[in-house]
């Protein structure tokens, strides 16, 4: 139950601050999306038999869902999409030291 | 097969969420807004004034230079202001002998800035639809700068679509230093301002004989009609000109900063 309830509560501080107060820090125009960053990571470094990345891609995805114009789904299903993909191409083409790949 | 009905469990069950999602989004929007306002409204003064903090630290080697443009630059305002009060008691009373009223004044509503959009040039503010917020009702700051229009309204809260949005393009004219553009038919310039994004605007459709400058005041004109008229924009940066083409085109520097600004007001008439 806490590994559910955690990620919830971190990634949605994570966006309300991508949208409250990280957005008055721009690096020439351009302000670092630290949740979908986070994201990405996890989904890097997991070992691939490991699907709670995909779990925390459809989360960082929803809350960005709901605090952006776009549609819904914009974000939770190009995340998942990014997710898969990396999970693939890892568990087929790369070799990282330190994760393991099963 | 079990891993194949797995995986198609799966993505019939993500569609149906998103699909939910998209239906309920009003609620679902509104319900989180609610939720999170006061923590926004905390984080966006926090990061609001932070961020002035560090600019000024950065900025301090500027300051001195800064200091003497600006104070040039008061007194040719403070010569402006005297000069322009004179012209406003003429207009009065030719106004009285013509028995004008004078221009209504805009109804306004204060409102605060709860967020921005990661990706796109649209910010959330705190009043909706119970304050009697309308779609389309432009957004100013308290310079009398426009910033955007209402573009979705939820219960308590309403989206702007910034003047910088790629969706937004409106009628614009050049404010002649000094005097009002509308007082020197020959000079009067007007052209459309478009967003490009990432507060960006352009400023086209101005034709190639028109003598644009650098530095020239943008302000809303009277044709669009979606903006009121004499509302600051920003003034013009880089002009692009081309014997081959019709017509010029300039980048607009706005004056509206999001990241500076905490309080808004909303023309509800005008």
């Amino acid at each position: 139950m806490k590994k559910i309830l955690i990620p919830i509560v971190i990634f949605y501080f994570l966006v309300l601050a991508q949208t409250s107060f990280l957005v008055h820090f721009s690096i020439l125009g351009v302000v670092p999306n630290i949740s979908l960053i986070l994201a990405v990571f996890w989904n890097f470094i997991e070992k691939t038999k490991n699907y709670f990345g995909l779990y925390n891609a459809f989360l960082v995805g929803f809350f960005l869902d709901v605090f952006s114009q776009r549609f819904f789904g914009f974000y939770i299903l190009g995340l998942l999409a990014m997710a898969i993909f990396l999970k693939f191409i890892i568990r087929k083409y790369v070799q990282i030291p330190f994760v393991e790949k099963n | 097969m079990a891993n194949k009905k797995k995986i198609i469990t799966f993505v019939f069950g993500l569609l149906l969420i998103v699909f939910l999602l998209n239906v309920f989004q009003k609620e679902v929007r509104g319900f989180f807004y609610w939720f999170s306002s006061p923590i926004q409204k905390v984080l966006w003064r926090i990061g609001d004034k932070s961020a002035g903090f560090f600019k000024s630290i950065v900025s301090a080697d500027n300051l001195k230079k800064e200091n003497s443009e600006l104070k040039q630059k008061n007194q040719k305002l403070l010569a402006e202001i005297v000069k322009l009060k004179e012209l406003e008691k003429e207009n009065n009373i030719l106004r009285e002998a013509l028995g004008a009223g004078l221009q209504k004044e805009f109804n306004l509503i204060l409102t605060e800035i709860i967020s921005k959009d990661v990706s796109q040039d649209y910010i959330l503010i705190d009043k909706g639809f119970k304050e009697g917020i309308l779609e389309n009702k432009p957004v100013i700051n308290q310079e009398n700068v426009l910033v955007g229009r209402i573009s979705d309204v939820y219960n308590n809260f309403s989206k702007v679509i910034l003047i910088s949005n790629k969706k937004v393009s409106f009628d614009t004219k050049i404010y002649a230093e000094g005097k009002p553009a509308e007082s020197e038919q020959e000079e009067d310039i007007s052209g459309l301002a478009s967003g490009q994004g990432g507060s960006k605007i352009s400023f086209g459709f101005v034709p190639r004989e028109k003598n644009l400058t650098q530095g020239d005041i943008v302000i809303t004109s009277v044709l669009g009609g979606i903006f009121p008229k004499g509302l600051l924009v920003g003034t013009i940066g880089k002009i692009e000109k081309s014997d081959l083409e019709p017509f010029q085109e300039a980048e607009i520097q706005p004056f509206f900063d999001i990241k500076s600004s905490t309080f808004l007001f909303i023309v509800s008439d005008f």
